[in-house]
């Protein structure tokens, strides 16, 4: 594995994202495809991520820690932590294209499809984690509970652990 | 609404009073960081919104972008600094370590367990999320009437077939969605006639 590498895609990934979860998309096919993480490391990475303290986005650090240890979790923090900057060019820019409607469109494009990217790359994690209807039904119990906003997300996965151990327990 | 500049002490503070309380990522943090610009006089609610909206549209983790263009008001480049070490500092030195604790005691019969119960409901969560980015979208273009609805229903699902068939990037996937929202959104306009009222889901 070569550190440099690493450090780019997990970069690349970030610079190319919206929001927590929008690297998904490119660290799945770049890692996969080395070879580098494998499906389990990701669903493990997204559960402690949302578990964590700090923003959801976090879960690169574990996903960099889970493929390549300290180093890796070190390298995902500096990769994720450089992107941000931009928003203060961005910020200087927008405030005199923000009312262009082309712009807007394009933004609201991109939204969308970011959108499209996650539903995607989530249902192909189910494939390797969703493995019997008991896991079907802790998926989706905690896709509505989570939609709902009633309780909190640190709640959903305490209660999913629960009825892990319940019905695999033994 | 004028407040005394806080000390770069102070800022990254609250900042990791923030971070380490808001287990369970993205709402739950915005909502502790909009509880204490209010109670410091740090930024209005117009500016709160408006920030918001723009860092959605900037790469990277938006609590991240949020918290620098705070950190910058306030204090400048040291006060982006102190903000942002405040944030990401011991939260991500927890979520190795919880990373780590995790991967020593995955052998164990009833961490197993347990881990069949939460694996699939992150996959739950990934898909809340997706929804949660969706659910503005659709509201706003289903108020532009039903054709401007079918549009956002297409850029959706053709990026998501793009990726599903593995026959192209996603940046490619989403430079297109953003492509066609333009072309689109000209070939079919809003519709002119007042949107509905709200309907109330709560």
């Amino acid at each position: 594995m070569n550190p440099l590498q690493f450090f780019w895609l997990f970069l690349k990934a970030s610079l190319l994202s919206f929001g927590g979860l929008g690297n998904l998309p490119f660290l799945h096919s770049d890692l996969i495809g080395l070879g580098w993480a494998s499906e389990p490391d990701f669903v493990t990475a997204i559960a402690v991520g949302n578990v964590s303290p700090g923003p959801t986005g976090l879960w690169s650090i574990s996903l960099g820690y889970l493929a390549y240890g300290w180093g890796g979790a070190a390298l995902a923090t500096l990769a994720i932590s450089l992107p941000p900057l931009l928003i203060l060019a961005v910020a200087s820019f927008y405030r005199r294209i923000e009312h262009n409607p082309l712009v807007q469109d394009f933004v609201r494009g991109l939204a969308l499809g970011i959108v499209g990217l996650t539903v995607v790359v989530s249902l192909g994690l189910a494939s390797s984690t969703v493995t019997d209807w008991g896991g079907a039904i802790i998926a989706a119990a905690a896709l509505g509970l989570a939609v709902s906003r009633k309780i909190p997300i640190i709640l959903i996965l305490v209660l999913a652990a629960v009825a892990g151990l319940i019905l695999y327990g033994h | 609404m004028t407040a005394p500049a806080p000390s770069l002490w102070e800022l990254f503070s609250t900042w990791l009073v923030i971070g380490i309380q808001s287990f369970g990522g993205g709402s739950s943090t915005l909502i502790l960081i909009h509880e204490a610009c209010k109670k410091h006089g740090w930024l209005d609610d117009d500016e709160f919104v408006r920030w918001w909206a723009l860092v959605q549209i900037a790469p990277g983790i938006n609590l991240i972008k949020f918290t620098l263009l705070i950190g910058r008001k306030l204090r400048g480049v040291p006060g982006m600094a102190a903000a942002a070490a405040g944030l990401l500092v011991p939260s991500a030195l927890v979520t190795v370590l919880m990373t780590a604790g995790f991967t020593a005691v995955q052998g164990q019969p009833l961490v197993q367990a347990a881990m069949r119960g939460v694996l699939p409901a992150a996959i739950g969560l990934s898909l809340a999320m997706g929804v949660q980015m969706g659910q503005p979208l659709a509201v706003r273009a289903y108020r532009e009437g039903p054709p401007r609805l079918a549009v956002s229903i297409l850029i959706v699902v053709a990026a998501a077939g793009l990726m599903a068939s593995s026959a192209i990037s996603p940046v490619v996937a989403l430079l297109g969605a953003g492509a066609a929202a333009i072309v689109l959104h000209i070939l079919v306009p809003a519709r002119r006639t007042p949107p509905p009222p709200d309907e109330d889901r709560e």
